[in-house]
């Protein structure tokens, strides 16, 4: 799952996740993911670096309980 | 010793703020910053009774996340050891977000409702009770209710003669606020390169004494400027404490 809140400022982030993911291209969208990081209004780059590095594991995880 | 500061708003939003205080000293302006980071009481999650959790996460890891939710923090309503018990149940397939938290107290809300928690599969639950508790940046960083908190010295532009015709053609950066006879300019107006609006003139920039801008974001408990007041409250009483303490 996402961090709920960036690891070196403390500004929350989870609530983006979302809607970046839908959106970015290296994810499941199609736009450019600086210009959609810079639309959310994430600008410090320790909070961008939350999202282009994130990879979300519950998938990858949840068949072996 | 009662000096007055003079406070001018640059920008202002319920969660961002840039404002100017001139006539205070490096080691105020400091403590300032240090008092929004670490000594304004929030509220967050400390303690949760897991009912059921079958998701891939263990409990303490999404008490550690329900814990980072920053949640509405009315001012003083409530005092060290008062405690609201949120409460969650979701059920699979879904995720839950931090707006499934449900709170007894209008008062005391997620800041912000679309949080993902964890997301849960096909048969898996989430229920527990939370239990929020007041505490203090220094203590644990769920409470801290400022977000990079930081300031700068305000800069003072002189205009002087033209540039000569085959100088360096270099631009000339500067970031945070400048003072341009009495107008108070942020740089990102103009590019932060003084060459955009000065073009062809020789700048001089320099610090103004005991002025700061302070930048400061909240992260939802409460309005920025009710977060830096409740950050100077913090700083009187405790040098109250200190003048009671040391006087016999």
């Amino acid at each position: 799952m996402v961090p709920v809140r960036c690891f070196t400022c403390g500004t929350v982030i989870g609530e983006h996740w979302e809607e970046f993911k839908a959106r970015a291209a290296n994810k499941e969208g199609d736009e450019d993911p600086a210009e959609v990081l810079d639309d959310l209004g994430l600008d410090r780059h320790c909070c961008r670096r939350m999202f282009v590095s994130h990879q979300d594991l519950v998938d990858v995880v949840s068949p072996y309980q | 010793m009662a000096t007055d500061f003079d406070v001018e708003f640059i920008e202002d939003t319920e969660r961002e703020a840039r404002f100017l205080v001139r006539g205070i000293t490096p080691a105020f302006a400091n403590g300032i910053r240090r008092a929004i980071l670490a000594d304004v009481p929030t509220l967050s999650i400390d303690t949760v009774r897991f009912v059921e959790n079958s998701s891939v996460l263990f409990d303490e890891v999404l008490a550690l996340r329900m814990g980072l939710v920053p949640l509405t923090t009315p001012e003083g309503e409530f005092d060290e050891d008062d405690t609201v018990t949120l409460a969650i149940d979701v059920e699979g397939p879904a995720t839950a977000y931090s707006g499934d938290l449900v709170s007894p107290d209008p008062q005391v809300e997620p800041a912000d409702e679309n949080i993902p928690l964890i997301e849960l599969k096909d048969g898996q639950r989430l229920e527990a009770e939370a239990e929020a508790k007041l505490g203090r940046g220094r203590d644990h960083a769920k409470f801290q209710g400022g977000v990079a908190v930081g300031y700068r010295h305000l800069q003072h532009v002189e205009v002087g003669d033209d540039a000569s015709e085959y100088g360096e053609d270099e631009a000339q950066i500067v970031r945070g606020v400048i003072e341009d006879g009495d107008e108070l300019v942020a740089t990102s107006e103009f590019g932060h390169d003084l060459t955009n609006r000065y073009p062809g003139k020789e700048v001089t920039v320099e610090d103004v004494p005991n002025a700061f801008v302070f930048h400061v974001e909240s992260d939802g408990s409460m309005p920025v400027d009710e977060l830096v007041l409740r950050a100077v409250d913090t700083l009187s009483t405790r040098a109250d404490e200190l003048r009671e303490k040391v006087s016999l």
